[in-house]
């Protein structure tokens, strides 16, 4: 085809990655917003190696090229990232956007991001010549900068499942559907034994990439109800001090403020 | 790398020699001349461009052609030679709801997608699935009441 | 029900379910030329010099040197110029067009066009302005006794925002010059404006202007007066091409940029209230009318003249003023001025009552007009008004009484609620004398020899329903089955200038027209024979003589009435909120096609909705119009209301056909208040701006939780 290739297999996408400039092209919903008409497109929204579901053990192997209604109607699907995908754009975008690009994309309202974020997820970055396994977290360097290599296809977000049971999560958008994030809020606690066995939060649309700091919600771990309890306030200062919005339509402080009132509504809804 | 794409375009085999980076809704508007896809702005935000790709509805605008080679692209132009169409175009006209009429082809298609899910579905099941297609005149309510008139008159045609 | 309120298979339906109706982009255009705009990147500048890069063959310049006639666009006074000679006024104000085959080429050439600007000082914020390009007083009563018996005077400010139409299908136009005449067809809600503007920009005789109107895509207001300065562009295009059609289609962004909105306005009222009774009430009405004066004279006067809502209110003062700024001229959007003193004027009252410790319902129902009394500018209210009637449907609907008792208790939890109501009328038709002085309408009813009959009138249907609503009353009249009376897209060779399709005036005053031809034809009926009838329009005679300079007389024949409650649940961590239902009930007479009518309803309240709340549009500091996308420019969509339910009243008014009036802006002017209504009482603050954001809710939170 003029100005496109559209690979049969990976390794075939991978080749063509490898001698051509391409553009990677999956559902196309952000790349033709605003579209290149001299681009060339390597089209792998059909690449049977990046569109599979499957877990092993813990992790859960998601397809790049995966698409959201996929995943929507996919029975190992994790509940908060249905919730999430859920609240994406509507249905003529969900059957063709994918995960692969809502990351590639890079942006910090990604909201399967989000979830993949708050999940501690890894990505496999795919070259001719190689493959690799990085957390979500060191992909993403700041706004826009993507650890991702010219020959490279994201081909599969790895995805811890064992603390995803117990999620909140909340988006605020402009409207009840189509509506792209202004806040969102995703956070995991799982207790064991009475004491906090994980916790983990991420915050979206508030910096140039998602806001997950570890060594925050490590607070929290390990402590019994009355414990966190006191490290409460504490908790949620730190936060405050983190989450620093960027000026947008919708004012930082705005945004600060409902981060932080998720964040306090987070733990209540824990019974902190 | 000169071969058209091949797809079928309303049931008919069609192959496209132009750009594989060019927009659906443009060749289906001009190539094919097929008007009754309609462009209300050209960003995926709006669904007048809606068409079914293998059965699934899609925003034409947001399809580069590379996208459709081996599918099946059905617009309000061929769905219209339907039962299905029927029913729904019956349904639409009994509670009047089609007014400018320009996110009308959008919208039917959108209609036969929940009908093609949920055959019988529920308010929120329809109100979810015109979620991305706008429509400034109706409110919704004609619209939602017409899915519901389809399904049941269409009973067993889904 | 009347027979005729039945409602049938619109005449449009098939053509445009199956996707085979003819909008104005839908044409072939491989014979066609493209045209492209080049607008100023400055809010007020004098142009010095422009340069052209040297143009491929095929291509050419238009600019007001072009301009066979007079280069004013004629709309209501013409300071709109076709192109921009000496000054640009505002960002977007367009200076030339570039022609040619090829879109992607007209692109690249357009980018080559140097214009050199001298800055001038520039006006973006009302606030800042000095020109009015308007300025209207009047009153009754007497305002100095008022004031000085007074037990509390009350004084707020209210400021409503931008609204954008929003029509699914952009702004579009085709112009032909052909054999010394011009053709233009497209997208548009009154072919004769586009007449009128036409003649006087190519400065030809009316006879060799020809406008049609296609199948159109949306107006609300949108396609009154800009295909006028379009089609004066693309028409002056087409008289330099000689011979080849110039076709330009805007895109949404282009549209949402520089196309007319809604006009934000500041009012300042202040009431006199002796008694538990407002005495006497002071309107300050400002509208922001942007770089030239369109239709903002219209559109101020019936937004002032609705300052006291539906409320008797003995002492009335009101000022009324559309100040200029440098930014992208305002006009009309259904309920044309009303919707922004609506506001105002019923959340004054909601907020008169709360601080004299009354349920604002009844408070407002105290001070209701009925049959009889004197209106704003001394007419009166000749007709019943049945508000009182459709607020007990409202309130039985929406179990208002009930909802409004529990939310106002104390609200725990992160979720709190609060229903609110309105009340609002719309003048039926035009303002004042318009129609009998200066739009005179004249239809025809032509019958063909085999019994069928057309009718020949130039009112756009742009989705309201009129091809359909018409032909009935004609097929009614003369016992005629529906298919054997017609009515196509007008076009001004054919059709005599019935007036605009504007100001809820088609059915009322054209159908009525058409109702009365018919009963003509019927008496004159012969089989076999080719006939036609022509009806003029007549004032009714009870009507008080409207006198503008003076505000003075019968501003409406007769008022279409709207009672809305809205309920609301706000999430206190988010300021979020979600209407969880809408009722209304509307009387605009005799539905003459109950479908139709609910249709409208249905799709005006929505707007009515948005308006309220999501619908943001603003301009930056330089002027720029910020939200120029559906993705920045957020419309309702099928989720966001889901239960809305409508109801008619009928209090049919016996010089509309069968009863009707007035229908298709009535629905949106007094959605806001209601649901502005339900979010104070959720919030227990005061709200005085739309839209109203959750970050303003968020807000009234933190500040009733310190209070
Ligand atoms: C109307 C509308 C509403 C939307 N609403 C939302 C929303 O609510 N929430 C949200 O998060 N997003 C939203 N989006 C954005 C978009 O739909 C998502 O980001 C989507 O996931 C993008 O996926 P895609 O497959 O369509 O990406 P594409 O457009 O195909 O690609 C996006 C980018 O990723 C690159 N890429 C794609 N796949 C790979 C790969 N496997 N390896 C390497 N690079 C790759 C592409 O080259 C491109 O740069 C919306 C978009 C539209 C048009
Ligand atoms: S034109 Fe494609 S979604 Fe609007
Ligand atoms: S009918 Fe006009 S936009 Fe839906």
């Amino acid at each position: 085809m003029v100005n496109g290739f559209s690979p049969a297999t990976l390794q075939e996408a991978l080749e063509i990655r490898a001698r051509h400039s391409v553009t990677p092209y999956a559902g196309g919903t952000d790349l033709m917003i605003n579209p290149d008409p001299d681009a060339v497109y390597l089209f792998v929204n059909h690449i049977p190696e990046m569109k599979q579901i499957e877990q092993r053990g813990d992790q859960l192997h998601l397809g790049a090229a995966c698409t959201y209604t996929q995943l929507l109607e996919h029975p190992l699907t994790p509940a908060i990232l249905k919730a999430a995908i859920d609240l994406i754009a509507a249905p003529a975008i969900r059957n063709e956007g994918t995960i692969g690009g809502n990351i590639a994309n890079g942006s910090a309202k990604a909201d399967s991001v989000l979830i993949f974020f708050v999940a501690d997820a890894s990505l496999k970055l795919n070259s001719q010549s190689a493959e690799r396994i990085i957390p979500i977290r060191d992909f993403y360097r700041e706004r826009k900068q993507l650890d991702l290599r010219p020959d490279e296809l994201i081909t599969e977000i790895i995805l811890p499942t064992k603390w995803l049971d117990h999620y909140y999560y909340k988006k605020v958008g402009a409207r009840k559907a189509l509506a792209i994030s202004r806040v969102v809020f995703a956070g995991l606690l799982t207790w064991q034994d009475d004491v906090i066995a994980h916790c983990a939060t991420a915050f979206g649309a508030v910096s140039g990439v998602v806001l997950r700091c570890p060594e925050l919600d490590a607070l929290l771990i390990g402590k019994t109800r009355s414990e966190a309890q006191a490290a409460k306030a504490g908790y949620l200062a730190a936060f405050g001090d983190m989450i620093a919005p960027i000026q947008g339509r919708v004012s930082a402080e705005y945004r600060k403020e409902v981060c932080l009132n998720l964040l306090t509504d987070f733990l209540t809804s824990n019974g902190i | 790398m000169n071969q058209g794409i091949v797809f079928k375009l309303n049931g008919q085999p069609v192959s496209y020699t132009g750009s594989a980076a060019d927009r659906l809704l443009d060749v289906l508007r001009q190539t094919y001349r097929l008007t009754g896809v309609k462009c209300g702005c050209n960003e995926g935000e709006c669904g007048a461009c809606s068409v079914l790709i293998d059965g699934h509805l899609a925003n034409s605008c947001m399809v580069a052609m590379g996208r459709v080679e081996n599918c099946e692209v059905t617009t309000i132009e061929g769905y219209s030679q339907t039962e299905r169409f029927q029913v729904l175009e019956q349904a639409y006209a009994a509670v009047s709801a089609v007014q400018c009429g320009y996110c009308i082809p959008g919208m039917i298609l959108a209609s036969e997608c929940v009908l093609a899910r949920h055959p019988h579905p529920s308010e929120t099941e329809i109100r979810l699935g015109l979620s991305g297609n706008l429509c400034r005149c109706t409110g919704y309510n004609a619209i939602v009441k017409a899915i519901q008139i389809a399904a049941e008159k269409g009973e067993g045609l889904w | 029900m009347m027979p005729i309120s039945q409602s049938v298979i619109k005449k449009d339906h098939l053509a445009k379910a199956c996707g085979q109706a003819m909008y104005v982009a839908d044409y072939d255009t491989t014979q066609m030329l493209q045209g492209l705009i080049l607008r100023s990147p400055h809010a007020h500048a004098k142009i010095l010099s422009m340069t052209y890069p040297p143009l491929p063959e095929g291509y050419f310049t238009v600019d007001y040197r072009d301009v066979p006639g007079i280069n004013e666009v004629h709309i209501v006074k013409d300071d709109t110029p076709v192109y921009a000679d000496a000054t640009v006024e505002y960002i977007g104000d367009p200076i030339m067009m570039l022609v040619g085959p090829d879109e992607r080429e007209l692109e690249r050439l357009l980018a080559q066009i140097e214009v050199n600007y001298e800055l001038l000082p520039a006006i973006i914020d009302v606030r800042d302005g000095d020109t009015a390009f308007f300025d209207y007083h009047f009153g009754k009563g007497d305002m100095d006794q008022a004031w000085a018996e007074a037990d509390q005077i009350f004084e707020e400010c209210f400021e409503t925002g931008y609204q954008e139409q929003a029509y699914l299908e952009p702004q579009g136009l085709i112009a032909d010059y052909n054999q010394g005449k011009i053709t233009v067809r497209g997208s548009m809600q009154c072919p004769y404006y586009v007449h009128g503007a036409l003649a006087k920009a190519l400065g030809l005789t009316p006879d060799k202007v020809r406008v049609i109107q296609d199948v159109t895509g949306g107006g609300f207001g949108g396609k009154e007066d800009y295909p006028s300065i379009l089609a004066c562009q693309v028409a002056v295009a087409a008289y330099k091409a000689k011979g080849q059609p110039v076709r330009v289609i805007f895109g949404r962004r282009e549209d949402m940029e520089f196309t007319s909105k809604r006009h934000p306005s500041r009012c300042t009222y202040k009431a006199a209230v002796k008694n538990g009774r407002v005495t006497a009430l002071d309107a300050d009405v400002i509208f922001n009318a942007g770089a030239y004066t369109t239709l903002s004279a219209v559109v101020l006067q019936r937004g002032i003249i609705a300052a006291s809502g539906v409320y008797d209110i003995p002492a009335l003062k009101v000022h009324g003023a559309a100040i200029k700024t440098n930014t992208v001229p305002n006009g009309a959007y259904r309920g044309f001025g009303a919707p922004q003193t609506f506001f105002a004027v019923e959340m004054l009252m909601e907020h008169i009552a709360n601080a004299l410790d009354e349920e604002p319902l009844a408070f407002k129902l105290r001070h209701m007009v009925r049959q009889g009394s004197v209106t704003s500018t001394g007419g009166r209210y000749h007709f019943p008004v049945p508000l009182p009637a459709m607020v007990d449907e409202v309130r039985k609907m929406s179990d208002f009484e009930q909802k409004r008792q529990v939310y106002a208790r104390q609200q725990t939890g992160t979720t709190r609620r609060g229903i609110g109501i309105s009340l609002w009328f719309h003048g039926a038709g035009f303002t004042g004398s318009g129609e009998r002085d200066i739009i005179k309408a004249v239809t025809r009813l032509h019958k063909l020899a085999d019994g069928r009959v057309e009718i020949l009138a130039s009112q756009s249907d742009i989705g309201q329903g009129i091809k359909t609503t018409l032909c009935k009353i004609v097929a009614n009249e003369l016992n005629l089955p529906l298919d054997q009376v017609s009515y196509d897209n007008p076009d001004t060779d054919r059709v005599p200038d019935s007036g605009p399709t504007v100001a809820s005036r088609s059915l009322m005053t054209v159908g009525e027209l058409l109702r009365r031809a018919a009963i003509r034809l019927r008496s004159q009926w012969q089989e076999g024979v080719e006939q036609t009838v022509e009806e003029h329009f007549k004032e009714p005679d009870f009507v008080i003589p409207f006198y503008i300079d003076k505000f003075q007389g019968d501003a409406y024949p007769t008022y279409a009435w709207g009672v809305c409650a809205v309920e609301v649940a706000v999430d206190t961590l988010t300021g979020v909120n979600e209407i969880t239902g809408t009722w209304a009930s509307f009387d605009v007479g005799t539905p003459i096609d109950l479908n139709i009518v609910i249709g409208q309803m249905e799709g005006g309240l929505l707007q009515g909705l948005g308006y309220a709340s999501m619908e943001q549009l603003a301009a930056d500091q330089k002027g720029r119009i910020r939200n120029h996308s559906f993705s920045d420019y957020i419309i309702p969509t099928a989720m966001d209301v889901p239960l809305m339910k409508v109801q008619l009243h009928v209090e049919a008014y016996p010089d509309g056909p069968y009863g009707a009036k007035g229908a298709g802006e009535l629905p949106l002017v007094g959605a806001a208040p209601a649901y502005m209504s339900a979010l104070e009482q959720a919030l227990a603050g005061p709200i005085n701006h739309i839209p109203f954001s959750a970050e303003d809710a968020l807000k009234l939170i933190r500040q009733s939780r310190r209070a």
